[in-house]
């Protein structure tokens, strides 16, 4: 996998500028596992976890595309809020070096910690009116899970990816990555904790191919 | 009353005596009797005032070490959800565990050293560990850090499996050189809130609750014996180990969760009471034992039991008092009988001895008119066989002849007398009895009125009779024939001359009463009960013959014969007999 993401960055710097205005793209359906829960309302998910699997509910899914791309700047700030007493949103999906705000819009203390290996932080208590917003920069791919150390049953999940071009489907499980480099890669699915679902593809210049998962 | 000079006799102080012996003996009996009940029942009541003070204030600890196993258990159960334990569990960071339990238990464990004592309530906890989801130990990466545990000690809070619910454990220290301790082990599960899985547990140890001396009002002890060994801090170390032994035996012989029984503890008798503290728990079973001296209790019952005999020597003595009081009060007029009783006992035998001389006398006068009798038969027969031999002499005058003739005639008198004594004579000396039978009366009656026509020397009298056929009465023939023949005789002698003699009888209701009336001169009334007296005569003059004795033996011939005889009627012109026999009945013999 070395030597193809090196010709991959290569083909896009030399082809991005030119074929800037055709959009290079994937999209299609990830199945999402079947929920018995109610429709959303408000965007409202939660982190759920059977047999000690990691998910949202209802179901959601990361889309990414992983390969070697070219370093395009500090990422903006994303922000993970705490709303009555919950995360939201609930499953953010980062590249690598993000920073990630976390701003308390509840009326009490909450305290974020994540013992997670790809990331371990404290940011200790803090209410809404705390400034500045307290932050964490993200640097080491893998699943950070967010806890409350007030409010235990309180979960987040930060998915840091080391690529730029990833995004969350929506509850039909629709999702749609565009401006893509041209290339080969390995498009993956994360669904779960433990399942990730991965296809490998062909991106052509200005083509919008279509991968289902699965 | 008795006579103060006449001492009461001796039987009756005898029978004082008894009788305040016995009431002495009824008395201690009662007495014992009372008391032994009495004695039983403050026993009874005083075991169940121990047993109720021992359970007071077993239950008492127990409560309150219940409270504490529930506030422990809460405090676990808060520590075992902090988010921050479950993080490090679930999100693969042991490394952070004992760091992160530090700081989250920082305010359970015990602040100073082992040696700080927060008293018997203390909730610090002296050690922590947590076991994996095997049940293993993870041991802390610095032994500070959670209470020093040697590996020997941490590998005993290692449990076959991870316990799905809390579990109580003892764990035994034995520092080298160092006081032994037992800590009180809580084990709390560690449930995931991903999985609902129980994937660790927290094992806190905390400084066991101590029952002393100084908590206990009625001296309980109370300590724990673990792994075969006995801690019992009061206790001198020999006999804490002797008493361990004791324990275990008695908890191997019980096979029960709890059992109690009476221990000497050194000199001290005690009860002793031993409760398995962790019946389901996972780790080894550890027992409570509480020991209650039983010193005080058996003192004050031994002081009651003084207080009983005492008090009851002093009642027994009391009562014995009142018992010679209700004796001497009881048998005064006991004692007023039995001389009562004594003088009449003299008195009858005064009159016993009176009779038996009277009788004696009646006795040998009866005989001697017996006696008598015979004695004077025989030379009247012989006076008259030799009149009459005179009699029968050629030789003799007229005069002379007349003269024997009376003489002859006063011997047969005499004779008649002397028969009529005799008969007298038996019946004072009660030895006539009349041999029932059969008398036909009637015949009787007729046969002696012919005789009576048949005197020679009879005056010119008219005789009535009235006399029904068949009549029968009970008697014997030869003395109802006496009676009749008196009657009839004095009818005849006592009569005018040319006067009536009336016989009627008849039947009356089973007797048979029967009249001799003559028109003789009238008894005067001042003589009519004398006339039944021996040896009386009427008035009539010495012409009449006769001794004096006919009706005398008649009445008392009538008498024997279950009658009477009297005299029913004397006036100028009729003097009447009146005789009763009693009727035979028709068919039967007579007894």
């Amino acid at each position: 996998m070395k030597s193809c993401p090196a010709l991959a960055v290569l083909s896009a710097l030399l082809l991005g500028p030119g074929l800037g205005r055709a959009d290079t793209a994937v999209e299609g359906i990830v199945t999402l596992p079947r929920t018995h829960a109610a429709p959303v309302m408000n965007q409202r998910y939660e982190i759920i976890t059977e047999g000690g699997i990691l998910s949202t509910n209802p179901p959601l899914a990361v889309v990414y595309l992983e390969g070697t791309f070219p370093p395009a700047g500090d990422p903006p700030v994303q922000q993970v809020a705490q709303k009555d007493f919950a995360f939201l949103p609930a499953l953010l999906p980062v590249q690598v070096g993000t920073r990630v705000a976390f701003p308390n819009l509840d009326n009490t203390y909450h305290n974020i910690f994540s013992y997670s290996p790809a990331k371990r932080f404290d940011l200790g208590r803090y209410r809404s009116d705390e400034r500045p917003i307290p932050e964490q920069q993200f640097d080491t791919p893998g699943l950070v899970v967010l806890r409350c150390d007030i409010h235990e049953h309180m979960r987040g999940l930060i998915l840091v990816l080391d690529t730029p071009h990833f995004v969350v489907t929506d509850a039909a499980g629709h999702y749609r990555l565009g401006r893509l480099p041209a290339g080969h890669y390995t498009l993956k699915a994360w669904l779960t904790s433990r399942t990730t679902l991965e296809r490998p593809v062909d991106l052509r210049d200005g083509a919008t191919l279509h991968v289902d998962f699965p | 009353m008795t006579p103060p000079s006449e001492p009461p006799p001796s039987g009756f102080a005898r029978f004082r005596v008894k009788l305040l012996v016995a009431m002495m003996l009824v008395v201690s009996l009662v007495t014992a009797v009372v008391l032994f009940f009495a004695q039983r029942n403050v026993s009874a009541s005083v075991q169940r005032e121990l047993e109720r003070a021992f359970e007071g204030d077993l239950s008492s600890l127990h409560a309150a070490e219940e409270i504490r196993y529930a506030m422990l258990a809460e405090r676990c159960r808060a520590l075992a959800r902090r988010p921050r334990i479950h993080a490090a569990l679930e999100d693969g960071a042991l490394d952070l565990l004992y760091p992160t339990a530090r700081d989250e238990l920082a305010d359970v464990m015990d602040p100073g050293d082992q040696g700080t004592d927060a008293g018997p309530y203390a909730f610090h906890a002296r050690f922590y560990r947590f076991l994996d989801g095997a049940g293993r130990v993870l041991s802390p990466p610095d032994p500070q850090m959670a209470g020093r545990l040697s590996p020997v000690e941490e590998a005993q809070l290692t449990l076959p499996a991870v316990p799905d619910r809390l579990q109580i454990g003892y764990l035994l220290q034995e520092p080298p050189g160092g006081p032994r301790v037992v800590d009180e082990v809580i084990a709390m599960p560690i449930v995931s809130t991903e999985t609902g899985e129980v994937i660790a547990a927290l094992v806190l140890g905390f400084k066991p609750f101590e029952a002393g001396g100084k908590y206990s009002p009625v001296g309980l002890k109370s300590g724990l014996w673990v792994q075969g060994r006995l801690l019992l801090p009061a206790l001198d170390p020999a006999v804490e180990a002797a008493l361990g032994r004791r324990v275990g035996e008695a908890m191997a012989a019980a096979r029960a969760l709890e059992t109690s029984f009476t221990v000497n503890v050194g000199p001290t008798p005690s009860l002793l009471f031993c409760r398995q503290l962790n019946p389901t728990s996972r780790f080894p079973p550890a027992f409570e034992v509480c020991i209650y001296p039983l010193t005080e209790a058996l003192a004050r019952e031994r002081r009651l039991s003084w207080q009983f005999v005492s008090a009851g020597g002093l009642l027994l003595l009391a009562a014995f008092a009142a018992s010679h009081v209700f004796s001497r009060r009881l048998s005064r007029p006991v004692e007023k009988l039995a001389v009562d009783s004594a003088e009449n006992h003299a008195q009858r035998q005064r009159a016993e001895a009176a009779l038996e001389l009277t009788n004696q006398e009646l006795q040998r006068s009866a005989r001697f008119s017996a006696d008598a009798s015979h004695q004077l038969k025989t030379p009247v027969t012989v006076l008259r066989a030799g009149l009459e031999e005179l009699l029968a002499g050629e030789r003799l005058a007229p005069d002379a002849r007349e003269e024997i003739e009376t003489l002859v005639h006063q011997t047969f008198r005499l004779t008649s007398v002397i028969e009529d004594l005799l008969l007298l004579s038996r019946m004072d000396a009660g030895r006539l009895q009349i041999a029932f039978e059969r008398v036909d009366l009637t015949a009787l009656l007729e046969a002696f009125l012919d005789d009576l026509g048949a005197l020679p020397d009879g005056p010119d009298l008219a005789v009535e009779t009235d006399i029904p056929t068949g009549l029968v009465i009970a008697g014997e023939k030869r003395y109802t024939g006496l009676i009749l023949q008196n009657l009839l005789e004095n009818a005849r002698k006592y009569n005018r001359p040319g006067g009536r003699i009336r016989v009627t009888a008849r039947a009356d209701d089973g007797w048979c009463v029967l009249t001799v009336g003559n028109s003789g001169h009238p008894i005067p009334a001042e003589a009519r009960e004398q006339i039944f007296e021996r040896f009386h005569r009427g008035t009539m003059g010495e012409n009449v013959p006769g001794h004096g004795l006919g009706l005398n033996l008649a009445r008392e011939l009538a008498r024997l014969h279950g009658g009477d005889l009297r005299l029913s009627r004397s006036d100028e012109a009729w003097t009447e007999f009146e005789v009763r026999f009693r009727l035979a009945l028709a068919a039967a013999p007579l007894a």
